[in-house]
């Protein structure tokens, strides 16, 4: 930046002072629950009754994260998390990129109409009862699939990965039919390659969506087999005395303890992946955004 | 949110050649083929529902079904507008979600803002990668954190208030605090991420104009409130009329896992009334007019909230 080299006035300086330590608080804000939780989880039991523990552990123990980790509902929780999240994201990004297509030919008879039909349920539908019922009638209740199921398009994605079909070339496509390439090879083959970054951005944000999903399982899930690990969590915030007395611990460890552990349990996945998913958030953001 | 395009390029359309329209659709019939998974997808878990709504209008049991239910008319909407507990819910909700606008609506915009008076690109990116972080927790999480942290016994926040010489505050069952508590949780998840969308619109900003406004004079002060706000006043805008189209979504997943019946009288929502009054209470036709209510309200609020933004930035989600 040229503003550099011209010298700092007063107001430069009260500027620069303001920004960094501005953003400096707004950065610890945003850290110091999770290092509270944290030093609560390798903390001792009498110092997290007695509040003593700040952003620093007080009688370091690693009884808390063992309870959690080595339990049979948590490595459950964890594993059905994790099918869900792998399954359901390949199965929308799969059939939301296959729905994009035909519907990014606007000039084919019919395609507007049908667009509309989808963006519609956008903007009104069923609401939680009608939609719980219908799942009941399905008998899709306390099946991993109705974790899947409902949810195969979303319809912003959609939009998404429809204009970003129309801004490739056309003749790339021409050209290919001239080849007598289908509509089915022209997509798999040449369309989807190309759309890449756009799937990659949908990818994550699908994916956090499923990993992230309380609503959902909250609704229509009650089997302890089929828990995920928001509910789980969820379970534990309410219950963490019972945990204690079931691992036969006798350590030292206390409730919220074991439910700090369990939070952070839970973040880990989030915090190792996302330094990966970053520039695919921001790239998301902006394609779906401020284009155009 | 996302999705904004311009007028023009909606406008935009191919050109079509004066073929047969049967015959367009005969020479790409692998292309309707396409859409079959996507139709019955939308056939059965949108369009459905929206048949289920019918027993808004009934008495519905589980066991007559939609076919065999009793007709009663608008009678469970008699009953929602003569129910004091849904003018509570429906206050709650509208309170809620204008407090989060006044006071989480402009932080991003001054946190983008200020972020971009940052010079120093290491420290820049450091601090946008722990501000964007919590938007990827899930609300379980965020609500176990919110919980540990405002414990009266164990809490950091009461040891301050302790320490400074206060006395403990049960945030979580305090009707006085639990809207503030909803604001502030809500703020540390979503504001940092929430800028995301400014901080990119800044960069757009031509960097001539900052030029000419040094040639003017123009301090750092001067250059935000003359430049950069003008330059993304119109997303700016934007952002803001589709917000107040969602004015009756008050989170109620985040209130779900927050509240206890201690704080209903300001925290019950619309969406956590249904939840409670439908699968709870197996009220089911009373649970689905309310929804309905909520569902009529909010359509009417995009449509009209997308049209303004048309009006008066060109720009629109569809």
């Amino acid at each position: 930046m040229s503003r550099t080299k011209i010298k700092m006035t007063k107001e430069d300086i009260g500027v620069d002072i303001f920004a960094y330590a501005f953003m400096t608080i707004l950065a610890l804000l945003t850290l110091l629950p999770f290092m509270n939780v944290v030093s609560k989880a390798l903390s001792a039991e009498w110092a997290v009754v007695s509040g003593n523990v700040g952003i620093i552990p007080v009688g370091f123990q690693l009884d808390s994260m063992k309870i959690v980790i080595a339990s049979k509902e948590f490595l459950t929780a964890f594993g059905n998390s994790a099918l869900v999240t792998f399954v359901g994201t390949l199965l929308t990004l799969l059939v939301t990129g296959m729905t994009a297509y035909p519907l990014s030919k606007r000039n084919m008879p019919g395609m507007k109409f049908i667009l509309f039909m989808f963006v519609f349920t956008m903007f009104f539908n069923g609401g939680m009862i009608p939609t719980y019922l219908l799942m009941k009638n399905l008998h899709l209740l306390n099946k991993r699939s109705v974790l899947i199921l409902p949810a195969l398009i979303n319809i912003y994605h959609m939009l998404i990965i429809k204009n970003y079909y129309e801004s490739l070339p056309e003749s790339l496509e021409e050209s290919a039919k001239l080849d007598g390439a289908s509509n089915f090879t022209i997509l798999f083959k040449i369309i989807i390659p190309l759309s890449i970054p756009v799937y990659a951005s949908i990818t994550v944000f699908t994916s956090v969506m499923k990993w992230n999903d309380y609503f959902g399982p909250m609704l229509y899930i009650n089997s302890p087999a089929l828990k995920t690990l928001p509910l789980y969590l969820r379970d534990l915030i309410a219950e963490a005395e019972d945990v204690i007395s079931r691992s036969n611990n006798l350590g030292d460890v206390s409730p919220e303890g074991v439910t700090s552990a369990a939070i952070i349990a839970s973040t880990v996945p989030i915090l190792l992946v996302y330094p990966f998913l970053q520039k695919y958030f921001i790239k998301g953001m902006l394609i779906g955004s401020v284009k155009g | 949110m996302d999705l904004i395009k311009t007028e023009k390029k909606s406008r935009q359309i191919n050109t079509v050649r004066k073929e047969d329209q049967s015959k367009i659709f005969k020479k790409n019939f692998d292309l309707y083929l396409l859409l079959i998974p996507g139709i019955i997808f939308i056939f059965i878990f949108k369009y459905l529902p929206m048949y289920g709504i019918v027993i808004a209008f009934q008495n519905f049991n589980i066991f007559d079904g939609i076919r065999g239910s009793e007709w009663v008319g608008l009678a469970q909407f008699q009953k929602l507008f003569h129910s004091p507990q849904f003018y509570q819910v429906f206050r709650n909700t509208l309170l809620i979600s204008i407090y989060k606008i006044i006071f989480l609506f402009p932080l991003p915009i001054f946190i983008a803002l200020v972020l971009n008076e940052i010079r120093v690109m290491f420290y820049k990116r450091t601090v946008q990668t722990i501000i964007y972080l919590p938007h990827f927790l899930s609300w379980v999480i965020v609500s176990g954190l919110v919980i540990n942290v405002l414990s009266p016994s164990t809490g950091i926040v009461n040891n301050l208030i302790i320490a400074c010489g206060g006395k403990p505050i049960s945030f979580l069952m305090d009707n006085h605090w639990f809207r503030t508590v909803l604001v502030a949780s809500e703020g540390w998840k979503e504001v940092g991420y929430s800028a995301i969308i400014y901080i990119a619109a800044i960069a757009g900003i031509d960097q001539e104009q900052y030029e000419a406004a040094k040639v003017d004079g123009a301090g750092r002060i001067q250059q935000i409130i003359h430049v950069t706000l003008p330059g993304i006043g119109s997303i700016i805008l934007l952002m803001f009329i589709l917000r107040l189209g969602g004015v009756l979504q008050a989170g109620t997943e985040q209130i779900l896992l927050l509240y206890n019946s201690v704080v209903y009288e300001t925290g019950d929502v619309i969406g956590t009334y249904v939840y409670r009054m439908g699968i709870g209470q197996m009220d089911y036709s009373f649970s689905t007019a309310v929804g309905l209510f909520e569902s009529v309200i909010g359509f009417i609020l995009v449509i009209s909230g997308n049209y303004l933004s048309r009006k008066a930035s060109g720009r629109s989600i569809w």
